[in-house]
């Protein structure tokens, strides 16, 4: 039995201007210890999806569906019971290191404040488990760097300090929002090497929202790709990039430069068109508007997903590798 | 920054190396610290006004009416043959103490109220906001007068007008920065960790908004001693013979002319007093902020 298992998980935000579907009937399962890569454009639904797991998205959102965690539907728990939750079993990375964390507070106290509240432990022992979370996620001299302030560290260190903040209580399972897009590519490898290094040791399920299709392929086991709110390709990571299915997720590879392969003579392929407004839920494929092989049957069906191979999942009409036409 | 002392510094504990970084860069900045010795030097002169003042502030002296400064009397005597020195000493006590309570009174007032509006929002802010709003259209010393009218003259009274007087502006002050601050990365990031209301209130809004609380408080304190000064003076306040500046100001109005000192004495330390206030409370904002690190 899967840690988490989500079913026909869907979100509807209530605007002014009608509803919008922001995510429809998501299903995926995350094993213990796995890292999940969570990859599509800005928009198509990633981090909404993980937010609407813990009730973090705002009351104009409409959940459906469900997200088990052993016996408890995260959908439909009381908000008390969700926010123990939130931090203990489940606990989140955001993009924004320089931002996410308190100015006026040392960091040692961010980081006891989390375990002070989940695990009701005391001042002096939060304070020696949060100089071990220091030198857990490799931040040097821990001792003096508790006592310190977030304007003194760098954008990197936040970025551990918030890391360390979420592996605080021991969580099951690590949310990274976009963890390292605001980061240098070398602290970026760093903090991607943490998180091996963390999920080696400690056993975190890690789910990783990113749409930077590296970061996937150097640390994740499986991949989802998301677009316009529905997931239209599932995994392995080996194999998505080895042999991926669906157009989009062909058209992502193909926009990735790639140093020393015949396709850095020529132009960066781009996905034609644009992502389609989530405000109707089209009786056909989301992607066939932009689709180079789109025809009467995509426009008048939505593909459902089915599985080309053990584990490997896709809604399309016309999967496949090599496409000629 | 100079790291002259880094060896001495890593020897002491974090706060206490806090604590001197701040002190350091207090002292840098000379404005800040004549506004704090002046204004120390005021609330020293309300606290041992007995033992500071030559004599007593209500004592008439017949033979010394309207004199001008003379060694007995350092300030001169005023039109009844006060000691003026005496009575600016004492007059101190109604100043500071009105200044100083009724701004901790605006605060304990705006900022629950305002805390709880701009967090939690719901039908409680519009009805918050708009009440202030109405109420800010009345200039603060209006408000202020009217209070005091209303509560009987007395300087409890006229502190407790200008701390109801003043509660509106922080309110909005108060309100805004929760509006702002629930809307910040960290406390995303907190109630993504599981934080509650009470904390993430405790922890991330109230600590940040206490720069801007301490300006607000030192713009407060010299508005309140100068609203003290107006409401003594209109006869809301302290009332005569107890000394205050407000008291003294009105009493010298018939003798501009002959004796202008009268009126120039209180208003000098009224002026002096509130601008200490204001150069502490700027001093202090530029050193209290994290992100400053000069």
């Amino acid at each position: 039995m899967p840690l988490l298992q989500v079913d026909d998980l869907s979100v509807r935000f209530d605007t002014d201007d009608g509803p919008v579907h922001a995510v429809d009937r998501l299903s995926f399962t995350l094993d213990e210890s796995e890292v999940l890569g969570v990859v599509g454009e800005s928009g198509c639904g990633k981090s909404v999806s993980l937010m609407a797991l813990t009730q973090l998205l705002p009351d104009t959102a409409k959940i459906g569906g469900s997200a088990r965690i052993g016996d408890l539907d995260l959908l439909s728990a009381s908000s008390s019971r969700v926010r123990k939750i939130r931090g203990r079993t489940i606990a989140y990375v955001f993009q924004e290191p320089m931002t996410s964390l308190n100015p006026s507070l040392r960091i040692g106290r961010q980081i006891e404040e989390v375990l002070q509240r989940h695990l009701d432990l005391s001042r002096r022992a939060a304070r020696s488990r949060a100089v071990e979370l220091l030198e857990l996620v490799r931040i040097p001299a821990p001792q003096r760097r508790v006592g310190e302030y977030p304007h003194q560290l760098s954008g990197g260190m936040r970025q551990r300090v918030m890391i360390a903040i979420a592996l605080a209580c021991d969580p099951k399972i690590l949310v990274a929002d976009e963890p390292t897009t605001a980061l240098d590519v070398t602290i970026q490898a760093g903090i991607l090497d943490l998180m091996r290094d963390i999920r080696a040791r400690l056993g975190t399920a890690i789910v990783l929202i990113t749409h930077n299709l590296g970061v996937v392929a150097d640390i994740a086991d499986r991949v989802l790709v998301m677009y316009a709110g529905r997931k239209v390709e599932e995994a392995p990571v080996h194999d998505l990039f080895a042999a991926p299915q669906h157009p989009y997720t062909i058209g992502l590879l193909g926009a990735v430069p790639r140093p020393g392969s015949a396709s850095t003579a020529g132009r960066l392929q781009e996905i034609p068109g644009r992502v389609p407004s989530l405000r109707e839920l089209p009786q056909a494929c989301v992607f066939a508007d932009r689709c180079p092989r789109a025809d009467d049957l995509t426009r008048s069906e939505q593909p459902l997903l089915r599985e080309v191979r053990p584990g490997h999942l896709v809604a399309c009409f016309h999967p496949g590798g090599a496409w000629s036409s | 920054m100079s790291y002259v002392d880094t060896a001495a510094a890593t020897e002491l504990s974090p706060r206490a190396r806090r604590r001197r970084l701040l002190r350091k860069r207090f002292l840098r900045r000379p404005l800040a610290v004549l506004g704090l010795l002046v204004a120390l030097a005021f609330v020293t002169m309300a606290i041992f006004a007995p033992a500071l003042a030559p004599y007593d502030p209500t004592e008439l002296d017949v033979t010394a009416i309207l004199e001008g400064p003379t060694r007995e009397h350092l300030l001169g005597t005023d039109e009844l043959g006060r000691d003026i020195l005496s009575r600016i000493v004492y007059g101190a006590r109604a100043s500071i103490l009105a200044g100083v309570l009724a701004t901790l009174l605006a605060m304990a007032i705006a900022v629950p109220i305002g805390v709880t509006a701009g967090y939690f929002r719901g039908w409680l802010d519009p009805i918050v906001a708009r009440v202030t709003d109405v109420v800010l259209a009345f200039p603060f010393l209006i408000l202020a007068v009217g209070l005091a009218a209303i509560l009987g003259p007395s300087l409890l009274n006229a502190t407790i007008a200008l701390g109801v007087g003043a509660a509106p502006g922080l309110i909005r002050v108060a309100r805004g920065e929760a509006l702002s601050l629930r809307e910040e990365d960290y406390v995303r990031a907190a109630i993504a960790n599981g934080a509650g209301d009470t904390s993430i209130i405790g922890r991330h809004v109230l600590p940040n908004m206490t720069n801007t609380l301490i300006v607000q408080a030192t713009v407060t304190i010299p508005a309140a001693i100068i609203g003290e000064a107006v409401l003594s003076f209109l006869g809301l306040g302290v009332q005569p013979p107890t000394p205050s500046w407000g008291v003294m100001l009105s009493a010298a109005q018939p003798y501009v002319n002959d004796a202008p000192r009268l009126a120039l004495v209180p208003g000098l330390a009224i002026f002096f007093c509130s601008l200490s206030f204001n150069l502490l409370g700027d001093g202090l904002r530029d050193v209290l902020d994290p992100r400053t690190t000069r």
